[in-house]
């Protein structure tokens, strides 16, 4: 069962994941990237990391794809195709580097498996522990209140950097540049 | 011609990659329990979003290789954590890598926003100013 599911998953992941890759199409795009992102979040439900998952569909699917999408639709034309534009380098490039990836995971993938360590089959609900772990001064405490922090400034500054500049609401389309006011 | 090379790279990688993975399975254990497998989807899912990075000239493709990128990553961070034996470490370490590609998605769209309206296009091959 936990097989036919990573299965599944892992395919909509690398199908997704090959859309983004390679279709003409922007839209179908930022969908193959919501299927490739649902299928991380099922990998991580067959790893036994169920609060990941959720989180991951809450945030990735429902909030940066919807964002994302937005974004196709305020900045893109109908007749903006962008094509895939260079070539056999760019092929030669990827290679090589899947040939690095390989290397490296191989040589990973040894340590851990010389560590010895097995995994049990039956993994427990993470949550609490998750929760527990972010209030924790031992814990992430420190990180947890940095981040959000960040988030705060990221608010702020998206909706700075998004605003119109305070000479250009009947401009719409004339690419006029404002004063540097709204830096 | 591209295209089709960069997915016949693919293509090589995942059944190399599967042969790998069906090898470390016939030893008894499941799909779902050898860290090779999901090390390979990870390997698979990091080099798509190279690739996407690399071929596309849209801004938005690069965010969405960037975002492929970053999961791949996380896969890693979970995958290791579980079989590796790291307790739940690795796992908190993903929901932090998730919540900073959030606010980067957010960043980064605001700037392409913004990039689209300064320049009328957001092809990344013709944003070569940043001021007046």
């Amino acid at each position: 069962m936990l097989d036919f599911m990573f299965v599944f998953f892992a395919a909509l992941a690398i199908l997704g994941g090959l859309v983004v890759a390679f279709h003409r199409s922007i839209v179908h795009s930022a969908f193959g990237l919501v299927g490739a992102l649902f299928g991380v979040a099922g990998l991580y439900w067959t790893l036994g990391a169920d609060f990941l998952g959720a989180t991951q569909i809450l945030l990735y699917v429902g909030g940066v794809t919807v964002l994302l999408l937005f974004a196709v639709m305020l900045t893109t034309r109908d007749t903006t195709r962008v094509s895939i534009a260079r070539n056999a380098a760019m092929a030669i490039v990827v290679g090589y580097l899947g040939h690095l990836v390989y290397q490296a995971y191989q040589g990973v993938a040894g340590l851990i498996a010389a560590s010895g360590h097995v995994p049990t089959d039956d993994p427990a609900p993470t949550t609490e522990t998750i929760g527990t772990l972010f209030l924790e001064r031992e814990g992430y405490l420190l990180p947890f209140e940095a981040i959000s922090v960040l988030l705060l400034v990221v608010l702020v500054g998206a909706v700075t950097l998004a605003r119109r500049g305070p000479g250009e609401e009947g401009g719409a389309g004339n690419p006029v540049r404002d004063q540097g006011s709204d830096a | 011609m591209s295209l089709s090379a960069l997915t016949a790279m693919a293509m090589t990688l995942g059944s190399q990659a599967a042969e790998q993975a069906e090898s470390i399975t016939e030893a008894g254990t499941g799909l779902h329990d050898s860290l090779n497998s999901y090390l390979v989807v990870s390997g698979i899912l990091f080099l798509l979003g190279v690739a996407a990075i690399l071929t596309r000239k849209n801004a938005l493709y690069v965010l969405m290789g960037v975002e492929l990128i970053l999961n791949a990553a996380n896969i890693n961070f979970v995958a290791f954590a579980r079989f590796g034996g790291y307790g739940i470490d690795g796992q908190m370490f993903a929901l932090f890598v998730v919540i900073l590609a959030a606010a980067e998605a957010a960043i980064a769209l605001a700037i392409v926003l913004r990039i689209f309206h300064d320049f009328g296009s957001i092809d990344i091959t013709r944003t070569d100013s940043l001021r007046d």
